[in-house]
């Protein structure tokens, strides 16, 4: 037969290795169902992980042969793990420890301190420039280079996205502030989406950029901005204050554990007490109170109230609990202020930027005696 | 002209040799093992996520797995991948009758496998627990007790029609082994076909550790 037949040099698995090697399979597997049952807290993840691979070397080596095959194939199939470790070890690194970088790194403060421009609501070169490089990020996939509505996505869209170098056929209008509102807001239900998530500083250079792209800019009356809802105080750029939470903190606030008895409350339509009108009428705290807080934190601050988190399925509800004076967010009326202009992500909690200080005193106040 | 010679393989053209042959196959087949990490690879990195954000839910929906079926199965997949190391070391010894029993056993023990696997989901089913928005569990409180269904769904399903796949090549080497068209001289299918089987074990040797003993 000649050259047709495979030469003899393979290696062949004994029996009596084959034996061996399934023996001590099934001895492991033994092991593992046995320390599961030891409460070792982390170590049983390690434990198990470490018989499992104990386990799959034994079937790889001996089963599957790699200890008498060519090297190679060992190579191949050892790289695969490799590539699966960099899959698993980089994807949780970035889940699990980009809430902290966040916090600590330089988004988190360009948040809180001052706009960097006095006036970002007034065009300057600057502003332009850096809008064009946020926009040459953000904004072409749809917008198109040049801003003519025709990015690569543009044709799988309806509404199409808008020709920015034309005068015509703005929804919102060609004023900044309106351009500001759509970036803050979107314009539901298209594909324009809200791009609240990025600074107001950002969001105002890109409206100036993009109105920058049409001849016959359209100028802001006072009225413009009471009636966009923008503010013209400094800090925060035009706008009360970033709602930003670093990833970590809204994890942990996700996580707040539920109560059991808890399960029948009607969800959309929770049911909480109201302040009444004569204590409103007397405590300015209180009238700011059930305007702002009631809904969620119920009257005496005792909370227990489903506030919904995150609209994908399954539906994530939080429930509040009560106002603790040790809670690390009431502790100081600065803390205090800090937490609740922020706010917390999502649905949750929204933030509230708009109090004078005497309204923050009297607010803090009140729940403090709650 | 015994049969053996009526049936003998020749190798492909572009072939040196039938080692060459055999060798090139054996490769391709590591490559798409290799294919096949990366595919499971996906759902164990879900899994790390998901057990890493919600490890409480993890551990209180774990514990509605049956560990008892489950350390059967893990039994029962060791065993067939025994038999089935058996089945390629006989044909390469030429005991064409002692393969053909040893590749029945690793049969019986795939559907072995399926059946318990069967109790298992239909167990599953009549309690409601099941992924996303089918779930209707209502012992699990944890809104998010439905991705631990889904997870373990996904992940027990590709392997489960892993299994079905390596039944039917099972099968098919089978029948050939049993046509006399493999020998000591011939064997390639016999073994590739090993290789997938045992890769099949070892996916459920970290699957039944994950999801049932440390959830
Ligand atoms: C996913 C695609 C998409 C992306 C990305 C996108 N847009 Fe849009 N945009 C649209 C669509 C579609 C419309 C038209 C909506 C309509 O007509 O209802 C639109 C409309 C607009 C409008 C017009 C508002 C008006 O008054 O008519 C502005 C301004 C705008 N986008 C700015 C931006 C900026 C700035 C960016 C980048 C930060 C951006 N868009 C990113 C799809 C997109
Ligand atoms: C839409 C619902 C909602 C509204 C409205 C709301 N909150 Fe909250 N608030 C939450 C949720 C959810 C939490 C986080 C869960 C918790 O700690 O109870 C929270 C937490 C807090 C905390 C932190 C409590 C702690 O123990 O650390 C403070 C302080 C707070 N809110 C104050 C306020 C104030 C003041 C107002 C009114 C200006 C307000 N909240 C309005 C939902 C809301």
């Amino acid at each position: 037969m000649g050259s047709n037949t495979q030469k003899q040099h393979h290696h062949i698995l004994s029996t009596k290795v084959a034996l061996m090697i399934g023996g001590t399979l099934l001895v492991l597997t033994a092991v593992t169902v046995g320390v599961a049952h030891i409460d070792l807290g982390h170590f049983n993840f390690f434990i198990a992980m470490a018989v499992a691979t104990c386990k799959a070397l034994l079937v790889a080596l001996f089963f599957m042969n790699l200890i008498h095959d060519r090297p190679e194939n060992g190579m191949i199939f050892a790289t695969s793990f490799l590539f699966l470790a960099i899959f698993v070890i980089l994807t949780s690194t970035d889940l699990f420890f980009r809430g902290d970088v966040y916090v600590k790194g330089p988004l988190m403060a360009a948040v809180q301190t001052q706009s960097k421009w006095a006036k970002p609501w007034i065009s300057t070169p600057e502003l332009v420039a850096h809008g064009k490089e946020l926009y040459s990020v953000q904004c072409v996939a749809c917008h198109g280079v040049e801003g003519k509505g025709n990015g690569p996505a543009a044709s799988a869209l309806t509404p199409r996205p808008r020709n920015f170098t034309a005068t015509e056929g703005w929804k919102k209008g060609r004023k900044p502030t309106m351009v500001f509102q759509v970036l803050r807001d979107g314009l539901p239900p298209s594909a324009m989406a809200s791009y609240a998530t990025l600074p107001p500083d950002d969001r105002w250079a890109l409206t100036h950029f993009v109105l920058s792209l049409a001849p016959q800019p359209e100028v802001d009356t006072p009225a413009d901005f009471v009636k966009g809802n923008i503010n013209t105080n400094p800090v925060g750029g035009g706008e009360k204050i970033a709602r930003t939470i670093s990833i970590g903190q809204a994890m942990a606030q996700m996580a707040i554990p539920r109560s059991p008895s808890d399960e029948n409350a009607h969800l959309d339509h929770p049911k909480f007490d109201r302040i009444s009108e004569a204590v409103q009428a007397s405590n300015p705290g209180a009238r700011l109170y059930e305007e702002h807080c009631v809904r969620c934190h119920g009257a005496k601050g005792e909370g227990g109230i489903k506030v919904h988190a995150l609209g994908v399925y399954p539906v994530a509800y939080v429930t509040t609990s009560a106002f603790k004076s040790s809670s690390e967010n009431l502790k100081s009326i600065q803390a205090f202020i800090h937490f609740v202009t922020l706010g917390l992500p999502g649905e949750l909690m929204p933030g509230y930027g708009q109090l004078s200080a005497s309204e923050w005193k009297d607010l803090y106040q009140f729940i403090q005696n709650r | 002209m015994s049969i053996e010679e009526t049936t003998v393989h020749h190798h492909a053209h572009h072939f040196a040799s039938a080692d060459d042959e055999f060798e090139a196959a054996k490769q391709g087949m590591w490559i798409f093992l290799v294919t096949e990490v990366l595919m499971f690879g996906g759902l164990f990195v879900a899994y790390a996520i998901f057990r890493g954000l919600y490890p409480e839910m993890f551990h209180a929906a774990h514990q509605h797995l049956a560990v008892n079926m489950g350390a059967t199965n893990t039994v029962v997949l060791i065993t067939s991948s025994l038999t089935m190391a058996l089945a390629v070391s006989s044909t390469q010894k030429g005991k064409r009758d002692h393969a053909i029993i040893y590749l029945v056993l690793t049969l019986l023990a795939a559907c072995c496998f399926l059946v318990i696997k069967y109790f298992e989901y239909t167990h599953k089913f009549h309690d409601g627990l099941l992924p996303g928005g089918l779930f209707t569990n209502t012992e699990l409180k944890d809104p998010k007790s439905p991705l631990f269904f889904s997870l373990y769904f996904m992940m027990t399903g590709l392997h489960g029609i892993h299994v079905l796949i390596g039944m039917g090549v099972i099968t098919w080497i089978l029948r050939r082994t049993v046509r006399h068209e493999f020998s000591p001289g011939y064997y390639t299918p016999v073994e590739l076909v090993g290789f997938y089987w045992h890769f099949v074990d070892l996916v459920w040797i970290y699957l039944f550790p994950l999801l049932y003993l440390v959830g």
